[in-house]
C-alpha cells in the first residue's frame, strides 16, 4: 500500500466514522443516564432527510443542518415522554420510532422529490485546518474534511470534559448507576434524562445532516442503514466511555473504508463480505470483547420513586 | 407513658409536628391519624415492628410521599414537600434504610451529588470532610469509592452527606441494623453529639437496647398508628414492647425475644441428643475469587453434622453471600469441595444439589428464593414441578391441592394456592419458601441465610421452630446471620466470617459475645477456647 | 352476599372490554384514521385510495390468497416473538432470520438429490433446512447472552444486518446461489427451483395460490398456544422470564431455557423464509426478506403475548400490505403509508403500556 492510498484510507476512515461518532457520542451521554436509545436510527434518518430539503429548499446547507437539527427535537422529546413519563419499554418505543421515521420520511421525499429522483443539493463546505492540512500527502486527504467533523470534535471533547469535571456530569453517571441516590439528593432524575435524550436527539441530527448534507449531497430512502443501531455497538464495544466509543467508531469507519480501498488494491474479496464487515464486527465487538458488569446500572429500566 | 396518641404539652416549641396523618397504598393503610412532635435537642426513636409504617413516616417527612390526609407544619409553617429537594431545603436531611450511594463514584463525588452547580471542587469539599470526620468522630477517605467501603463505611458515607448540609432535623431509618456492636455504639454518639447542638434527631428502630440507651422520647408504631407514648423511656420499656408487639413478652419464644432485646439470650441450652456425630455437610478449603480477582471467600473449612445447627456470624459482606451461592451451586468455587455425607458436590448445578439433599433458604428472598409474578402454588413447587406433570402438560389441580396442604402445614396465609406470590406479607412469603425448601424428601442438609429479616416477632418465632424441629429430625443445619442474638439462641456452635475468612469458633454461648464481637470486627481469635463442639 | 352479587361477579368479567384488546384496537383505529388524513394531504382522493386498496386486498380470490400467505410468513416471526418473549427476550432478529431461512431453502431445493425424493421429502426437506438455518440463526444471539450477557436486542439486530447481506452475496455470487452468468446482464438471482420442491397449493389452482404453509402456520399456532398455557416448558420459560436467578436456583437451567426460546423464534423465521421462497417466490432474489421480519416483530408487540392475537395482527398487516401495493400502483399513495400507520401503532401502544396495566389490575 502507497503512502497516498494509505493516507485515502485513512481520510475516508475517519469521514465514514464521522457520523457514527456523532451519535455516538449522544447516545452513550443518554445510555449513562439510563436510557437506551434505539431511536438513535431514526433521528439521524430525521435529520438527514429535513436537512437535505432544507438545504435543497432554501439553497443554503446551512439553513439546511438548522432545519434538521430542529426537526429532531419533537422526535428526541417523543422517545424522552415515552421512556420516561410514560415508562415504556425503552426498546419497542424505539424500534417503533425508527419505523415511524422510514416510513414518513419514504413518504415525503417521495411526495416532495418524486419516485426516483438523485437531485444533487447543496452541502456543507471541507475546511483544512492549518498546520495539520499542510502536512505534505497525508494533510489535504486525511485532513480536509466537512467542518461539520470539526465542530462534531470539538462537541466530543466538551461532552468529555463535562462528563468528568462538572455537577451535571456528576448528575448523569448517578442517574445512570443509582437513580435512587439522585432523587433523594434532591435533583430530578427524570429532567436529568430528558436533558440527555435530548442531547442524544442533537448529536443525532448533527450525524443525519453529515449523511445527506455533508458526505454524499443527496437523500436516499432508509439512508441510515444501521448507522444508528452502529453507534449503540461502539458504546457498548467502547464501554460507556468517550475515549473507547470514539476508539470503536474509528474502528468500524475503517471497517467501512476497506469497502473501497480493497478493490483499488486490486484485493478481491466478496463485496458482501465488506459491506457486512462493520457489522460482523460490531458483533463481534457486543459478544466477545466486553464484560457486562461495565453497563450503567439502571439502563433501559425506566425510574420509579 | 400514654397509650393514646395524645400528645404532652411541652415547653419547647416543636420543629416539626405531625397532625392526624394519613396515608394509604391503594387500599392498604400505611399509615392512620399519626400525630407527633418532634423538638429541637431531642432524639424521638419511632418504634415498631416491620411493617408497621415507621419507613413509610419518614419517607413522608422527607417528601418522597405525600399524605393523603393531616397536616404537617415544619416551625410552625404549614408543610408540604413536594419532594426530597424541597425537604431538603427546608434543613431535612435522612439517612435511608437502604443506601442511596453511587457504588462506582467515590465518597466526595457522591456527597458532592445535588449540592453544587457547575464545575466541581473537590478538594474544598473534601476539606468540609475532613473537619466533619474532627467533628464527630467519622473519618473517610475522600477518593475511595463505595463500592470498596464496608458497609459500616458507607453509612458513614451516608451521615456525612446529610452532617454536611448542616440539618435542623436529621432523620435516620433503621440504621443500626447492619452494624457492627461498637459501630453500633459510635452511630449512637453522632446522635447524641447532633441532638446537643440543638437540632431535632429522628432514630427508626426495632431494638429496645437503643431506646434504653439513647431515646429522650418514644412514639410506637403498630399496623400503622400510634399505639404508645413515652417521654421517659427507659422506664416505661416492658409497656412500649407490648405495645409494639401487641401481646405479652413472656408468651414470645424466648429467642425471639431475645433477638428484640426483650429478654437475655435463653441460659437453658437445647436438647443436643438428636446431634449424630455423622457428618452431613463438609466443605473443605472453600476459596472464591470474583471476576476481578477479589478474593471473597478464602479457605473456609466447615464440618457440619446430623442435627447440628451451625451459625456462621459476621457482618454482611465478609463472604457469607459467595458462601450460600457456592453451596446452592450458583456461583463456582475457585478452589476447594463440598461433600454431603459420602457424595461429592462440587461444581454442580443447583438442580443437582436439590436432588443430593441441600435446602437453600436465601438471603434475598425476592432476587433468588422466588418469582414474586407466579403463584404460591407454583412458588411453593417451584424445585420440583416435574412432579406434577404428565407428558409434559402440568396438572393444575394436583399442585394447588399439594400447594393447600402445604400453606396449612406451615400456617403460609394467602388468598389461596392460586394468589400471586407479590401479594403475600413478607414473612407469609418466608414461610413459603422455608416450606419449599424444608420439605424436598431427601432433606439432609438446610442452608438458611438471614431467615428472619424483615419479619415480624410471630413469623420470626415460626422460622426458628421449623429449623428446630428439622435440626431435630436429623437435618444439619448451616445457619448464615448476621443478627449475632439469633445465632446465640439458635445455633449450638458459631464460626465467624471476616473478609472471607474464618475468624474463630466458638460454642453459642452468651458468654462468648464479646469475643465473637471482637472476632466480628477482624481481631483473630488467639486461641480457641474449650472444645468447639461442647 | 347475595345471589345476585355472585352473578354479578361471574358474568362481568365475560362480557368486560378487557383494555388489552381495546387499547391495540383503538390504536390501529387512531393509526389508520392518520393514514387516511395523510392519504388527503398529498392530494389523493380519500375515495379512490381505499378503493385501491380494497380491490388489493379482497378485490379477487388472488389477492386474499396473497394476502393470507403474506400473513402467515408475518403470524410465524410473531408466534417465535410470543414464544421467545414469554422468557423475557426480544427477539429483533426476523428479518435476517427469513434471509437464512430462505437462503437454506433454496439452496436444499436446487440440490440435485432432492427434487427426486419421495413422499413429499422433495418440499419437506428444504422447508426443515430453512427452519434448521434459522434456529442456528436464533442460537448464536443465546450463546451470546449466556456466554458474554449481551443484549439480544442489539444482537439480533446485527445478526439480522449480516442475514441481509449475506443474502445479497449469495445472490450475487456465482460460486453461491446466483444462477450462472451466460451475459452481463444475468440478473442477481438464483434459478427458480424445481417443480417438485415447491410448496403444494390447496386448490391445485395458481388463481387461488394458497399453500400447504396456511395448515402448517395453524398447527404451529396450536401448539405454541398449548405449550405457553398448559405444559411445564410455558411454565419454565414463564420462570425464567420473571425471575432468572431464582429460577436457575430451583433447577430451571437459565441457558437451556434461552437457548430454547431463541433458536424456537429463529426457528419459526426460518420456516417463514422458508415458505415464503418455496411456496410464492421460487427465485432467490436480493431484499426478498425486505420489511418482513419487521411486520412479524410488529405483529407479536401488538399481541401482547397472545396467539391469538398473534393471528388478528398477522392479518391486519397482512392484508394492509397488499392493499397498500395496490394502493401505491392503482391511486399512487406509496406503500410507506403503511409503514407509517405500523410505527404509529407500535408507537402508541408502547406508550400506552403502563396505562393498560394500571386498568387491567383494576
Amino acid at each position: 500500500m502507497t503512502w497516498e492510498l494509505f493516507a485515502v484510507f485513512l481520510g475516508s476512515s475517519i469521514r465514514l466514522a464521522t457520523p457514527l461518532l456523532l451519535a455516538g457520542i449522544g447516545e452513550m451521554v443518554s445510555e449513562r443516564a439510563g436510557v437506551l436509545n434505539m431511536s438513535i436510527e431514526g433521528m439521524m434518518l430525521t435529520s438527514a432527510f429535513a436537512s437535505a430539503v432544507g438545504a435543497w429548499a432554501t439553497g443554503d446547507p446551512l439553513i439546511g443542518l438548522l432545519i434538521g437539527i430542529i426537526a429532531v427535537q419533537p422526535v428526541a422529546l417523543l422517545q424522552a415522554v415515552l421512556s420516561n413519563t410514560l415508562r415504556a419499554n425503552q426498546i419497542v418505543s424505539g424500534i417503533g420510532i425508527n419505523i415511524l421515521v422510514l416510513g414518513a420520511t419514504t413518504l415525503a421525499y417521495r411526495e416532495i422529490f418524486g419516485a426516483r429522483s438523485r437531485a444533487e443539493i447543496p452541502g456543507l463546505g471541507k475546511i483544512k485546518p492549518p498546520l495539520l492540512g499542510d502536512i505534505p500527502v497525508l494533510g489535504p486527504a486525511v485532513f480536509e474534511q466537512v467542518w461539520l467533523l470539526y465542530l462534531g470534535i470539538a462537541l466530543i471533547v466538551l461532552t468529555a470534559l463535562v462528563l468528568r469535571y462538572t455537577s451535571i456530569g456528576l448528575a448523569i453517571h448517578a442517574a445512570g448507576a443509582e437513580p435512587k441516590a439522585v432523587d433523594k439528593s434532591g435533583l430530578s432524575v427524570t429532567r436529568i434524562r430528558y436533558g440527555c435524550v435530548l442531547f442524544a436527539g442533537f448529536m443525532a441530527s448533527l450525524a443525519g445532516a453529515f449523511l445527506s448534507i455533508g458526505d454524499i449531497h443527496t437523500f436516499t430512502e432508509g439512508m441510515t442503514r444501521g448507522a444508528g443501531y452502529l453507534a449503540i455497538a461502539s458504546v457498548i464495544f467502547g464501554k460507556w466511555r468517550v475515549g473507547g466509543t470514539v476508539l470503536a467508531c474509528l474502528l468500524f469507519g475503517a471497517a467501512t473504508a476497506l469497502q473501497f480501498q480493497l478493490p483499488a488494491l486490486g484485493v478481491d474479496v466478496p463485496n458482501a463480505l465488506l459491506i457486512m464487515l462493520p457489522y460482523l464486527l460490531a458483533l463481534l465487538a457486543v459478544g466477545g470483547l466486553v464484560g457486562r458488569q461495565m453497563a450503567p446500572a439502571t439502563l433501559g429500566e425506566p425510574f420509579r420513586r | 407513658m400514654s397509650t393514646t396518641s395524645g400528645i404532652e404539652t411541652a415547653s419547647v416549641e416543636p420543629l416539626l409536628s405531625l397532625e392526624a396523618i394519613t396515608k394509604r397504598f391503594g387500599s392498604f393503610a400505611a399509615l392512620s391519624d399519626v400525630s407527633l412532635e418532634l423538638r429541637p435537642g431531642e432524639i424521638h426513636c419511632i418504634l415498631g415492628e416491620n411493617g408497621a409504617g415507621k419507613s413509610t413516616l419518614c419517607n413522608l417527612i422527607f417528601g418522597v410521599h405525600r399524605p393523603d390526609g393531616g397536616a404537617m407544619r415544619f416551625r410552625g409553617v404549614p408543610f408540604q414537600p413536594s419532594g426530597p429537594a424541597d425537604a431538603l431545603g427546608h434543613g431535612i436531611a435522612m439517612v435511608h434504610q437502604h443506601f442511596s450511594l453511587v457504588p462506582d463514584m467515590t465518597v466526595v463525588d457522591n456527597v458532592l451529588l445535588g449540592r453544587e452547580r457547575g464545575v466541581l471542587n473537590r478538594r474544598q469539599c473534601a476539606a468540609q470532610l475532613e473537619k466533619l470526620a474532627v467533628d464527630y468522630g467519622l473519618p473517610l477517605d475522600p477518593d475511595a469509592k463505595i463500592e470498596d467501603l464496608s458497609v459500616g463505611e458507607r453509612q458513614r458515607v451516608e451521615i456525612v452527606k446529610c452532617l454536611i448540609r448542616d440539618p435542623s432535623l436529621f432523620v435516620l431509618d433503621e440504621p443500626t441494623a447492619v452494624l457492627l456492636p461498637d459501630e453500633i455504639a459510635a452511630l449512637l454518639d453522632v446522635c447524641r453529639r447532633v441532638a446537643s447542638s440543638g437540632r431535632a434527631v429522628v432514630l427508626v428502630t426495632h431494638k429496645l437496647a437503643e431506646i434504653k440507651k439513647i431515646a429522650d422520647r418514644v412514639t410506637v408504631l403498630r399496623g400503622g398508628r400510634v399505639v404508645a407514648t413515652s417521654a421517659t423511656p427507659a422506664a416505661d420499656i416492658d409497656a412500649l414492647v407490648r405495645a409494639m408487639i401487641q401481646g405479652n413478652v413472656e408468651a414470645l419464644d424466648s429467642s425471639a425475644a431475645s433477638v428484640l432485646g426483650l429478654a437475655p439470650v435463653p441460659r437453658a441450652r437445647r436438647d443436643r441428643s438428636a446431634i449424630v456425630k455423622t457428618e452431613a455437610l463438609q466443605i473443605d478449603g472453600l476459596t472464591v475469587r470474583d471476576s476481578q480477582g477479589v478474593t471473597r471467600l478464602d479457605n473456609f473449612t466447615l464440618t457440619v453434622d446430623r442435627g447440628e445447627i451451625v451459625g456462621v456470624a459476621g457482618v454482611e459482606g465478609n463472604g457469607q453471600s459467595e458462601l450460600t451461592a457456592v453451596l446452592s451451586g450458583m456461583m463456582a468455587a475457585t478452589e476447594g469441595r463440598i461433600h454431603l455425607g459420602e457424595a461429592e458436590l462440587t461444581g454442580l448445578a443447583p438442580k443437582a444439589i436439590t436432588a443430593a439433599g441441600i435446602g437453600i433458604v436465601p438471603e434475598d428472598r425476592h432476587a433468588v428464593g422466588c418469582v414474586t409474578g407466579m403463584s404460591l402454588a407454583e412458588n411453593i413447587y417451584l424445585n420440583r414441578l416435574d412432579e406434577f406433570t404428565r407428558f409434559g402438560f402440568l396438572k393444575r389441580s394436583a399442585l394447588q391441592r399439594e400447594a393447600a396442604a402445604m400453606m396449612q402445614r406451615f400456617d403460609v396465609r394467602a388468598r389461596g394456592p392460586a394468589a400471586t406470590f407479590s401479594s403475600l406479607s413478607g414473612g407469609n412469603q418466608q414461610k413459603a419458601v422455608l416450606a419449599r425448601e424444608i420439605t424436598l424428601p431427601n432433606l439432609t442438609c438446610l442452608v438458611a441465610a438471614q431467615p428472619t429479616r424483615g419479619l415480624d416477632v410471630g413469623a420470626v418465632a415460626a422460622v426458628y421452630d421449623h429449623i428446630r424441629a428439622a435440626s431435630a429430625r436429623g437435618v444439619a443445619i448451616l445457619l448464615v446471620s448476621s443478627e449475632l442474638d439469633e445465632l446465640l439462641s439458635v445455633a449450638d456452635r458459631i464460626v465467624v466470617l471476616y473478609r472471607g475468612r474464618i475468624m474463630g469458633a466458638c460454642a453459642a454461648d452468651p458468654a462468648r459475645r464479646e469475643d465473637i464481637g471482637a472476632m466480628m470486627a477482624g481481631h483473630a481469635q488467639e486461641h480457641v477456647q474449650g472444645n468447639v463442639h461442647a | 352476599m347475595t345471589a345476585l352479587d355472585q352473578t354479578g361477579k361471574a358474568a362481568a368479567p365475560r362480557f368486560r372490554l378487557r383494555p388489552a384488546l381495546l387499547v391495540p384496537i383503538a390504536a390501529v383505529g387512531f393509526a389508520a384514521l392518520i393514514g387516511l388524513g395523510l392519504i388527503a394531504l398529498i392530494g389523493v382522493p380519500v375515495g379512490d385510495a381505499i378503493a385501491a386498496f380494497i380491490d388489493g386486498t379482497v378485490g379477487s380470490a388472488y389477492s386474499i390468497a396473497a394476502s393470507i400467505n403474506r400473513s402467515i410468513a408475518f403470524a410465524l416471526v410473531g408466534f417465535g416473538f410470543v414464544l421467545a418473549n414469554r422468557a423475557n427476550l426480544t427477539n429483533v432478529g426476523g428479518e435476517g432470520q427469513i434471509a437464512v431461512g430462505g437462503i437454506a431453502a433454496t439452496a436444499v431445493a436446487l440440490d440435485g438429490h432432492v427434487s427426486g425424493l419421495p413422499l413429499g421429502l422433495a418440499f419437506i426437506l428444504p422447508m426443515l433446512a430453512g427452519v434448521v438455518a434459522g434456529a442456528l440463526w436464533g442460537a448464536i444471539a443465546a450463546i451470546m447472552k449466556i456466554k458474554a450477557g449481551t443484549n439480544e436486542v442489539i444482537s439480533t439486530l446485527l445478526l439480522s444486518f449480516i442475514g441481509v447481506w449475506l443474502l445479497y452475496w449469495c445472490v450475487q455470487s456465482p460460486a453461491l446461489l446466483r444462477k450462472p452468468m451466460t451475459s452481463s446482464a444475468t440478473l442477481p438471482e438464483s434459478l427458480e427451483i424445481p417443480e417438485e420442491t415447491k410448496l403444494p397449493l390447496l386448490t391445485g389452482d395458481y388463481s387461488f395460490p394458497l399453500h400447504i404453509g396456511l395448515p402448517i402456520a395453524i398447527v404451529i399456532a396450536v401448539v405454541i398456544a398449548v405449550v405457553l398455557s398448559k405444559t411445564i416448558l410455558g411454565l419454565r420459560l414463564r420462570a425464567v422470564g420473571l425471575n432468572p436467578v431464582a429460577a436457575n436456583r430451583a433447577g430451571i437451567s437459565y441457558a437451556r431455557t434461552v437457548i430454547f426460546a431463541l433458536a424456537a423464534a429463529g426457528g419459526l423465521g426460518g420456516l417463514a423464509g422458508a415458505l415464503m421462497l418455496l411456496g410464492e417466490q421460487y427465485t432467490l432474489k436480493d431484499g426478498f426478506s425486505s420489511g418482513y421480519g419487521f411486520d412479524g416483530l410488529v405483529a407479536g408487540l401488538l399481541a401482547r403475548g397472545s396467539v391469538t392475537g398473534v393471528i388478528a395482527a398477522a392479518l391486519l398487516f397482512g392484508f394492509m400490505r397488499s392493499g397498500g401495493i395496490n394502493m401505491e400502483m392503482v391511486a399512487e399513495v406509496p406503500t410507506a403509508l403503511v409503514v407509517v400507520i405500523q410505527g404509529l401503532i407500535v408507537i402508541t401502544l408502547a406508550g400506552a403500556a403502563l396505562f393498560i396495566e394500571r386498568w387491567e389490575r383494576k
